[in-house]
């Protein structure tokens, strides 16, 4: 082909990180070749990334901006639109506080986008921003912050290769992380142990030597189980916790209560899978953890994550090579979203707002007083505009509609919003609910950098031109600002990282002109001659001593009843992706996944007269959904499973909104639920 | 004569993405690129499938088997197998869709083009030095690899799973 350029970039699906390059052929992009060097994936890409292409010339994109009026979309110029949403904006502010605007990000903007929006909310003077690593890895940042000093995973994804033992537990990783996997099976390859720890027997379970099928919610019970064999036969690393750690002696008393007698009740598990799993681990070279949504989307979050980082010291697996601790990241620059400083708690590189001296610093570097005080979590911003003391609402690349617990509640919170504004690339279901409408451009059309799971920062090149008078996310913030008073002069999303480099102890090295390199630089990246740093915590733990927690088993926030008598627990597949504002608009993807199912064990099928396909009604304390059976052994009994991406059948109209106090993560995981046949099967033969 | 190349599937590994069916299908495409590859007509169509059974996905591809039972079903002479590659092609223009080939293949991979009523069927990607599906699946599940190599990998594996568990043993 003529004029055929092949750009370099990154997947816009997962946190993984994915590279290929995209084909581009007279303006437009026409295919995608895989990058067989790319240290993340080496070419590999699983089916949403095969897809990732297919939502760029999609019909669907939004071209301009639309205002409602009187129910009905109206196409506004770029004018009148920055002019309505800043002064909405700035009403509330002089009206009210400053505090009566929230103020939402996005995981998938770069992070130049992400630096730039949190900024606007702290000129405007609050604090009120956060983004969805609130539903997802928010115990992460909180615990590892407790126990390590820096919440981030620790070593490179390519060390799981060289692991002796990988433990994976509430992680579907082969649905989520597909082209990680290679990685592990490379181990297995040499011998490596896999123990996986799920309440269903997901694809993941599949690769696992042991595999423990665990009650929901009973994760620190089981952790706290193998570190009670592990001290109990010996075999804690006592050099490593002597030389390193702080706490021993409490962990060590605490977990004595933890036999394996206990965990089996607690857990549902055999005491011998117990305490062989423990064996394993703490036998093992080089022993890693890799875990996701089922360790963190519960009301013990927090505690589920200081269970593991409790495991990893226990047993010196921590600051070496193919060990460590292993997040795995949902959206493609959640990491980084969270490094920018989009957390209402935290300035960019997890500087402290209520720190006097980063308050300082930041308000010299933006020439503005600042607020001390912490904003509201994502999972406050609903119930504050519940009780309508949140007024107005910037929401970028987000889709709460369909991602938050307890849907009715948070319709009825942004109904009680007296201004809503979206910035996003389709018209999403929260989109549809907001008074003004920005179109956006996607990653394909904007520079700029996403910063993957494994802490890599990577530089994303503009390939296309966004669709009609869509612009790329940082000019539409930069304007914004301009219209409130705060003049953003940057030409360029290089220059916006050069700020962040300033601002940024752990960015410090980075710039966009060194980033233009195979897989990019990982952070912290101290000073322009910095290489990057691909483990963490080798010698030392961030905050010097790592810390054992002391953390004790507690039931689910809400347990089975009469009237709801099963667990409903909620995740995702391979071929969708969250809400699916990408992935339901992709052809390839709703062909290979088209529709929503409830998940039921073929044994509670039975008892419930249903046969595969027939309709059901799934209620909870706070709403229903109506379904379609899917009878799959691999749920265990008395537990009903459904992804939550899609509109039909919204599992978040049925999840429970209580949240772990410490990182007020919501608990997705748990919630009690009822299942009735839609019609009544006739009395048949 | 050395062995020729072939597709194996590591069963264990397959996590039912799907990948190689879509990249199979955008292989036997005109344009061989996945979004123009949507509005073609014929719709490109994939020649292999990823069956879910009980806890395990399944890969399923033709084997290419000797003295092939599609070949010699089809009266037509449009299925032949290569003397040298035992490579089993198909000749859409002798194919009367009389659907000899579908019912003696025991793997049920012999499909239907949706526009016309000829079969159609793994050609092993002629064009490409490794085969689209094998290329494209991010598991590795797919291995393309001689005969003896694939054994000799599994046999590494056996035996490095006996020697853990000989390990264990002697730890106890």
């Amino acid at each position: 082909m003529k004029d055929k350029r092949l750009i370099p970039t990154v997947c816009p699906y997962c946190g993984v990180g994915c590279g290929f390059y995209l084909v581009v052929h007279e303006g437009g992009a026409t295919g995608l070749e895989y990058r067989t060097d790319h240290p993340v994936n080496n070419g590999r890409l699983c089916a949403k990334g095969n897809a990732a292409l297919e939502v760029l010339h999609h019909p669907d994109r939004l071209a301009y901006p639309m205002k409602k009026i009187r129910g009905r979309w109206e196409r506004i110029t770029w004018s009148e639109a920055l002019n309505t949403v800043a002064a909405k904006l700035q009403a509330s502010c002089d009206s009210n506080s400053p505090d009566s605007n929230a103020f939402l990000a996005s995981a998938k903007c770069t992070n130049e986008e992400n630096y730039l929006f949190q900024k606007l909310a702290r000129l405007l003077g609050t604090n009120n921003v956060d983004h969805c690593a609130r539903l997802c890895h928010a115990p992460t940042i909180v615990a590892l912050a407790a126990a390590f000093g820096s919440g981030a995973m620790t070593n490179p994804l390519a060390d799981l290769a060289r692991a002796d033992c990988i433990f994976v537990i509430g992680s579907n990783l082969a649905a989520n992380h597909a082209p990680a996997l290679h990685w592990i099976w490379a181990a297995k390859d040499r011998g490596a142990q896999v123990i996986v720890a799920d309440p269903r027997h997901t694809a993941t379970a599949w690769l696992a030597n042991e595999f423990l099928q665990l009650k929901p919610g009973s994760d620190v019970a089981l952790l706290n189980g193998m570190a009670h064999v592990i001290i109990a036969e010996g075999l804690a690393d006592l050099n490593f916790i002597e030389g390193r750690t702080t706490g021993f002696g409490a962990l060590a008393a605490c977990v004595k209560e933890y036999t394996p007698q206990k965990v089996t009740a607690l857990t549902g598990l055999a005491a011998s899978q117990i305490v062989r799993a423990a064996r394993t681990f703490a036998r093992a070279e080089a022993a890693t953890i890799a875990y996701c949504m089922g360790i963190t989307q519960h009301t013990t979050g927090t505690d589920n994550v200081k269970a593991i980082a409790n495991l990893l010291m226990l047993t010196g697996n921590i600051g070496r090579k193919a060990t460590g601790f292993s997040p795995l990241r949902g959206q493609n620059n959640v990491q980084g979203a969270c490094d920018m400083g989009a957390l209402p708690n935290v300035y960019p590189g997890y500087q402290k707002v209520d720190d006097p001296e980063a308050m300082t610093k930041f308000s010299r570097a933006w020439h503005t007083d600042l607020d001390t005080r912490v904003g509201l979590a994502l999972t406050e911003m609903f119930k504050a505009a519940h009780n309508k003391q949140l007024k107005a609402m910037l929401i970028v690349g987000e889709n709460p509609l369909l991602s938050e617990p307890n849907l009715p509640f948070v319709r009825e919170a942004i109904h009680n919003l007296n201004f809503l504004a979206v910035q996003d690339i389709f018209l999403t279901e929260t989109a549809r609910m907001a008074d003004v409408v920005l179109p956006a451009a996607s990653f394909a059309e904007k520079e700029g950098t996403f910063t993957n799971t494994e802490r890599r920062i990577q530089l994303l090149r503009q390939a296309l031109e966004p669709p009609g008078e869509a612009r790329g996310d940082w000019q539409i913030i930069a304007a914004l600002a301009a219209r409130m008073g705060f003049p953003m002069h940057y030409a360029s999303a290089a220059a916006i990282m050069d700020e962040i480099a300033r601002l940024t102890p752990i960015y410090g090295g980075i710039s966009h002109g060194r980033l233009n390199r195979r897989g990019g630089l990982q952070w912290p990246c101290w000073d322009h001659g910095h290489p990057g740093t691909s483990r963490l915590h080798v010698g030392q733990f961030t905050r010097g001593r790592g810390k054992f927690h002391v953390v004790h088993d507690r039931p689910p926030a809400e347990q089975p009843s009469r009237e709801y008598p099963i667990v409903l627990t909620t995740g995702r597949v391979l071929e969708h992706w969250h809400t699916g504002s990408m992935s339901h608009r992709s052809a390839v993807l709703e062909t290979l996944a088209p529709g929503s199912n409830v998940d039921l064990n073929p044994g509670d099928a039975a008892r419930l007269g249903l046969m595969e396909g027939d309709g059901v009604e799934v209620l909870s304390r706070r709403g229903k959904i109506q379904g379609k059976v899917h009878a799959d052994r691999r749920v265990p009994r008395g537990t009903v499973f459904m992804a939550f991406h899609w509109r039909d059948a919204p599992a978040n109209e049925l999840t429970n909104d209580a949240v772990d106090p410490q990182s007020k993560i919501p608990e997705f995981k748990v919630a009690s639920v009822s299942v009735r046949p839609l019609r009544t099967r006739a009395a048949g033969p | 004569m050395s062995q020729p190349k072939e597709i194996f599937v590591r069963m264990d590994r397959c996590v039912g993405c799907h990948t190689c069916e879509l990249a199979c299908a955008v292989e036997h495409s005109t344009s061989k690129s996945i979004f123009s590859a949507l509005s073609e007509t014929p719709v490109p169509r994939k020649r292999l499938y990823v069956e879910a059974v009980e806890r395990q996905n399944v890969p399923l591809l033709c084997r290419h088997c000797e003295d092939a039972p599609c070949a010699r079903a089809c009266l037509t002479g449009a299925l032949t197998q290569d003397e040298l590659t035992r490579i089993v092609s198909h000749d859409p223009d002798r194919c009367i869709g009389c659907w000899m080939c579908t019912m003696v293949c025991r793997y049920g991979v012999v499909g239907r083009l949706k526009e016309q009523r000829v079969a159609i069927k793994c050609d092993r990607c002629p064009d490409r030095e490794v085969p689209a599906c094998v290329a494209a699946c991010p598991t590795r599940a797919l291995v393309f690899t001689r005969e003896e190599n694939f054994a000799g990998i599994v046999r590494a594996q056996a035996a490095s799973q006996v020697a853990q568990g000989y390990a264990m043993g002697k730890n106890e």
